[in-house]
């Protein structure tokens, strides 16, 4: 393993999300049996100034932070994730998942604390902590 | 809008708990759902954290919508997610699940809305009743936007 201290301040690789698909939110409706409508329902949503549109479920937005730590440091990197949602993220929207290595937390297992973030254009959506073991 | 005493008194509220397996066409159809490629090794997304738990402990984001006496848009909104992983979480593995309701608290905000914070934990734990990972959720009720 290379010495953590180099990791400190590293800026993780973004995973960019092109479009958010209206089509995954109702299959992740399904498996999540979630009742709310404003994520398959595009006119119940006319009642948030909304209408035509549908809000990504909270869980997909951190799957893209998942996904980019996940590309970062393998399938079993992620130890602990943190996560406040700031803004709703609706379909067809490009969001841009960032990370960086702010802390080194238990060097004997390469644990570090990654400061995480969800962003559309200049809008921070959703913002975090991650905790992660370095494996390369 | 709802009681306020009716709403706290839902702190330390369990859930009746119980097991559950995870299944390959589950955790293949959340995987695809978040535009990664499949996991080796049959590890399930660490994002199957949210609904897997709450299924675990024999209720459903219905429910708690029920219990939080709330419905339609604009209703319900997540404040965030705690989510620690102790071991790695696989399919086809038998889960044991306990949770309750840890804390509620009634907050007005600064343009005069109100809603209830509802936080909820859960624990998963293996046959050898190993931690596997714990969630503790905080979502928003809207009583008043």
């Amino acid at each position: 393993m290379r010495d953590l201290n180099e990791y400190l301040n590293q800026e993780v690789p973004r995973l960019v999300i092109e479009r958010v698909d209206a089509n995954k939110m109702k299959t992740m409706a399904a498996i999540l049996r979630d009742p709310y409508p404003v994520h398959w329902d595009r006119e119940s949503n006319a009642i948030l100034n909304l209408k035509g549109r549908v809000i990504n479920q909270g869980p997909l937005n951190l799957s893209y932070i998942a996904n980019m730590l996940i590309a970062w440091q393998g399938p079993s990197c992620i130890k602990r994730l943190q996560a406040r949602f700031l803004k709703p993220v609706l379909d067809e929207e490009t969001v841009v998942a960032t990370g960086k290595v702010v802390e080194i937390i238990k060097p004997e297992i390469g644990r570090v604390r990654v400061q995480v973030w969800l962003s559309r254009e200049d809008e921070v959506v959703l913002e975090g902590e991650a905790e992660i073991e370095i494996s390369d | 809008m709802v009681p306020v005493e009716e709403i706290l008194s839902l702190k330390g509220f369990k859930f009746p708990g119980g097991s559950k397996r995870i299944e390959h066409w589950e955790n293949w159809l959340l995987t695809d759902c978040t535009n990664s490629d499949q996991l080796p090794s049959n590890l399930v997304h660490p994002i199957a954290l949210f609904h897997i738990p709450i299924q675990g402990v024999d209720t459903s984001i219905s429910e708690l919508f029920k219990l939080g006496k709330v419905q339609g848009a604009g209703s319900v909104g997540l404040e965030g997610y705690d989510w620690e992983y102790f071991l790695p979480l696989c399919e086809d593995i038998v889960y044991r699940f306990e949770g309750e309701v840890i804390d509620v608290e009634r907050i007005q905000t600064e343009s005069g809305g109100i809603f209830d914070r509802f936080v909820f934990k859960i624990e998963l734990m293996n046959d050898e009743d190993e931690l596997v990972a714990r969630v503790t959720n905080s979502w928003r009720f809207w009583r008043k936007r």
